[in-house]
């Protein structure tokens, strides 16, 4: 099966609207999912929620909650990052 | 497929290994427990390594992850030990599958470890932490600076080093910690108190004593973790 990549046809000077504008939006999405799973990021909310916990702004349950769900969330990202979501493959062959 | 299912199976089978909290000098070559206080209620106790002796217990050959009960007991050992010892700090989760690659890995790191020793000779890491309270208005850049370096001069003053570590959150002023000898720590913990009148409106966090995790980096077997591995 032959795919007319994009980058192929901007090599050829061809912009296409349609295929500029996938093009950006997975640009955007790249980069949103870079600023979401950020896993240094998300060790860094770990250690605050933490210290809230201890300075007693956060109770015992509020602070198990946040701290399991930031736990799943650094699972994902790490996930995410070995599977760089960003790039791009040709399934079909 | 089939491999993950077999190497799935194969994780199930419990393997005995060693786990290491920490090193200590062993002037005295006899084996020294600390009694059941390891994983699952293990024993305790001291290898003897030229001279050096690794703490450590027999455990399940498993991966160790952060869960903050396994990291206590790992943490309770460490502090036990401090209270005989000064103390080599090893990361969390250093288990070994068996005494003799754990004895290549002290082999490998004889010699770091040898420096460390008088960096951690009877001396402990305590942690500062200034955090500004939900209710106080934000401080300005100008601000910030000024309280954390009053902070840090004054107790740099009774410490022997320190380490500014990450501030991971907007509302923290200070993050960082000091290597004290024993002797000083009284001294250290009075400079504090004034501080904390001083800057009565901020959250302080004063914590410690802890083996001189940040002030002792030796890798011996690689990988990402700081701490001996």
């Amino acid at each position: 099966m032959f795919i007319i990549d994009d980058i192929l046809l901007r090599s050829i000077g061809i912009s296409l609207p349609g295929l500029d504008m996938i093009w950006t939006l997975e640009q955007i999405q790249k980069f949103a999912l870079k600023g979401y799973y950020n896993p240094e990021k998300i060790r860094d909310q770990i250690k605050e929620t933490r210290l809230l916990y201890e300075f007693g702004e956060l109770d015992r349950q509020e602070y198990e909650r946040m701290n399991s769900q930031l736990l799943h969330k650094l699972d994902v990202a790490q996930k995410v990052l070995e599977m760089d979501l960003g790039s791009r493959m040709d399934i079909l062959g | 497929m089939v491999r993950r299912i077999r190497k799935a199976e194969k994780d199930v089978t419990e393997t005995l290994g060693m786990y290491v909290y920490c090193v200590i000098p062993s002037p005295i070559k006899e084996r020294k427990s600390f009694g059941n206080i390891g994983f699952d209620a293990s024993e305790v106790y001291t290898m003897d390594y030229r001279d050096l002796s690794p703490v450590v217990s027999d455990v399940t050959y498993r991966d160790y992850a952060a869960i903050e009960q396994e990291v206590e007991i790992h943490r309770n050992v460490v502090e036990q030990v401090m209270q005989e010892f000064s103390v080599i700090p090893v990361a969390y989760g250093m288990a070994f599958k068996s005494k003799k690659l754990l004895q290549i890995a002290m082999s490998a790191g004889y010699q770091a470890m040898q420096k460390a020793l008088p960096i951690v000779d009877g001396k402990v890491e305590l942690g500062i932490k200034v955090f500004l309270p939900k209710d106080l208005e934000p401080m300005g850049s100008a601000q910030k600076e000024e309280c954390s370096a009053d902070f840090l001069q004054n107790l740099l003053a009774v410490s022997s080093d320190c380490k500014k570590l990450k501030l991971f959150s907007e509302r923290l002023i200070l993050n960082s910690t000091f290597l004290v000898d024993k002797s000083t720590m009284d001294e250290f913990s009075s400079q504090v108190g004034k501080l904390q009148e001083k800057y009565y409106e901020m959250k302080v966090q004063y914590s410690g004593p802890w083996p001189a995790y940040n002030f002792v980096d030796i890798h011996i077997l690689g990988g990402k973790r700081r701490g001996f591995r």
